[in-house]
């Protein structure tokens, strides 16, 4: 069986696990009685993948092997950004010793040499922790490579490095098969779209945060690429471009809730505060409804996350000065309750809806 | 060694990384190609170290910040603000879509990138310089009438103060106007040791003054006011005796040059470094 990355071949593996956990309790249960030469076939089979498994991939093997593995990522996810923050304070420390020559010369140098060595560690590096870890540092290395470039020969600020740094990211992201790099590389495409939507309505771009409609054209590009681009050969990036389209949705959306006057609309500050309030309940219900539909947990979680956040909100407006403080816990209290009875209910008709999990 | 397949990947990592660069460095090499856009001889007054830049012990880098003042309608000068000839027409002469009523249209106006006049020790200085004798004479006219009182005598050393900072230490730099066209700045500041043009921010805004709405313009930063200083010049900003308290206490001189993209740079200092006594 062809396996396509280590995402698959851990799932398998704990499949396996799984398989012989249940297969125990069946013989003991009397259920099921496998006779010794088709117990060793199996036994020998599932050991021989496990083996080929751990080999290629680097996979748990076991429950113990998969704490570990969680330690690992986290030390791997604080270590790159730990040394992400060390490359730029070690340049900024001694670059004003170096001739500007020098100092330009150095900075691609980091650039090109960090991105090489991603390469090169990722062909050695079968786990992908320390591909990751490189390729933070490689990041790290252009984003100072273009600041400072900027800064040396005191350059006109541009959206453009948005697109370059995106450019970057992206490209680390599918070869490494990195969420974070994935992530990093989203961040900018958001930062790029929405300054240029600011420039088309009229705004300078540095000053495209000050509107946040201009991030709701880059929410929709970024919740349409999975639809079109599939991502079967890296694990959860779908679910990455899906939860920041989201995030550009409806954090925006919140701000334009409570603070109506930064919006486009030329209409009462009260009355963009209430439509915004309204599309922020209406689509993050729809999003809960759709990521049920779809079976996108991301997409469930962030509407929910959202939808609570925009309730708890127009609550605090609206008792938070009024009612003695005990009567307004109770009040969030009992519509915590309320909402987990409606999702209760949501999960059964879910159920009924749209069927069981797939497998 | 790389892996073969990723051959493609390395190819198109470096060509994206030597490509950013170069496209970056080609801007400098136009910028700085043929004669410069403005040449200005400016002193620590206009180009003042920043101000933690003896404790910053963790960048070994310096920039300069170009300090520029403007008159202001009632006040005499400032640093920021609105100046007093960025009045309704003016705003509407660079492209403000202003309304006709002030209000809801006219607060939700946008900062729009324009191009910037700054002139080095001209008559905009020379007025606000004249405007401050004026009140000084005024308040030392204040203090005959009333000889002895307490508040004149802090008024004329005040007004005193103010103007002996304005002659000897604040920025000769005047912002004296704004335009869309940089040939037709161009042609009405010829002068190019004088006049540099730059690029910076304007926000129209309502205010309230005397219980009327006015619209009036801010000058909301000017791009690229941080420049760099190579490590070449760095001795040519002397060093401060033992004693010293402030960077103002450095004195130095240096050649700024405006390029074809407006982007500054430091061409060269002018004096030997010396310290202040």
């Amino acid at each position: 069986m062809a396996t396509p990355n280590r995402t698959d071949a851990q799932q398998h593996a704990d499949d396996i696990l799984v398989f012989r956990r249940e297969l125990a309790r069946l013989e003991q249960d009397g259920v099921l009685a496998l006779t010794e030469l088709q117990r060793q076939a199996l036994a020998a089979h599932h050991d021989a993948l496990l083996a080929q498994y751990a080999q290629t991939f680097d996979i748990d093997r076991d429950t113990r092997g998969k704490q570990l593995s969680l330690g690992m990522r986290i030390a791997s996810s604080f270590g790159a950004l730990a040394l992400a923050a060390s490359v730029f304070f070690l340049f900024y420390q001694f670059w004003g010793l170096f001739g500007t020559t020098a100092q330009v010369a150095l900075l691609l140098l980091a650039a090109l040499g960090s991105f090489i060595a991603t390469l090169w560690v990722q062909a050695k590096d079968a786990s992908g922790y320390f591909t990751k870890l490189a390729a933070m540092i490689a990041f790290a290395c252009f984003v100072l490579n273009l600041t400072m470039l900027g800064q040396i020969f005191n350059l006109t600020p541009s959206d453009t490095i948005f697109i370059v740094l995106a450019a970057h990211a992206l490209l680390l992201a599918y070869v490494c098969n990195s969420r974070q790099m994935l992530a990093a590389g989203l961040l900018c495409v958001i930062a790029f779209l929405s300054a240029r939507t600011g420039i088309f309505c009229g705004l300078y771009w540095l000053n495209f945060g000050e509107r946040p409609e201009n991030f709701f054209p880059a929410a929709m590009l970024l919740f349409a690429i999975p639809l079109f681009i599939r991502h079967e050969r890296f694990a959860r990036f779908d679910a990455t471009y899906r939860t920041f389209a989201l995030l550009a949705l409806f954090l925006p959306m919140l701000v334009l809730a409570n603070w109506g006057q930064v919006s486009y609309l030329l209409l009462d500050r009260s009355l963009i505060q209430g439509l915004y309030q309204i599309l922020g309940f209406v689509l993050s219900a729809g999003a809960i409804w759709l990521g049920a539909r779809r079976g996108w947990n991301e997409v469930i979680n962030s509407g929910f996350t959202f939808f609570a956040i925009f309730l708890y909100t127009k609550f605090f407006d609206w008792w938070w000065r009024i009612m003695p403080k005990y009567l307004f816990f109770l009040v969030i209290g009992l519509s915590a309750l309320l909402l987990l009875l409606v999702l209760k209910r949501l999960r059964t008709a879910a159920v009924n809806l749209f069927g069981k999990d797939q497998p | 060694m790389i892996a073969r397949p990723h051959l493609k990947t390395l190819l198109a990592g470096c060509v994206l990384i030597v490509a950013a660069n170069a496209a970056a460095l080609i801007g400098v090499a136009y910028n700085r190609s043929g004669e410069a856009d403005s040449t200005l001889r400016l002193s620590q007054r206009e180009l003042p170290l920043p101000h933690a830049w003896r404790a910053a012990g963790e960048n070994s880098g310096i920039a300069l910040r170009l300090q520029w003042q403007m008159t202001m309608p009632e006040s005499g000068e400032t640093r920021h603000g609105s100046p007093s000839w960025l009045d309704k027409p003016k705003l509407a002469a660079l492209g403000f879509d202003l309304p006709a009523q002030h209000g809801l249209a006219a607060s939700k106006q946008r900062a729009k990138e324009v191009l910037l006049v700054l002139e080095f020790d001209g008559p905009a200085r020379q007025q606000a310089l004249e405007r401050l004798r004026r009140r000084a004479a005024a308040e030392e006219a204040l203090l005959a009438a009333n000889p002895g009182k307490k508040e004149f005598e802090q008024r004329v050393k005040f007004a005193q103060n103010r103007m002996a900072l304005e002659e000897n230490g604040n920025s000769r730099l005047y912002l004296i106007d704004a335009g869309l066209d940089r040939n037709a700045l161009r042609a009405q500041y010829p002068d190019r040791t004088r006049y540099a043009i730059v690029r910076g921010k304007i926000r129209p805004s309502v205010i309230k003054r005397k219980h009327e709405e006015i619209l009036i313009g801010f000058v909301s930063s000017l791009t690229g006011n941080q420049i760099n200083l190579p490590r070449e010049f760095h001795p040519a900003l002397g060093s401060l005796p033992p004693n010293a308290k402030k960077n103002s206490e450095l004195k130095y001189q240096f050649e700024l040059a405006f390029g074809q993209r407006l982007e500054p740079w430091i061409v060269a200092p002018l004096t030997t470094p010396m310290t202040a006594p």
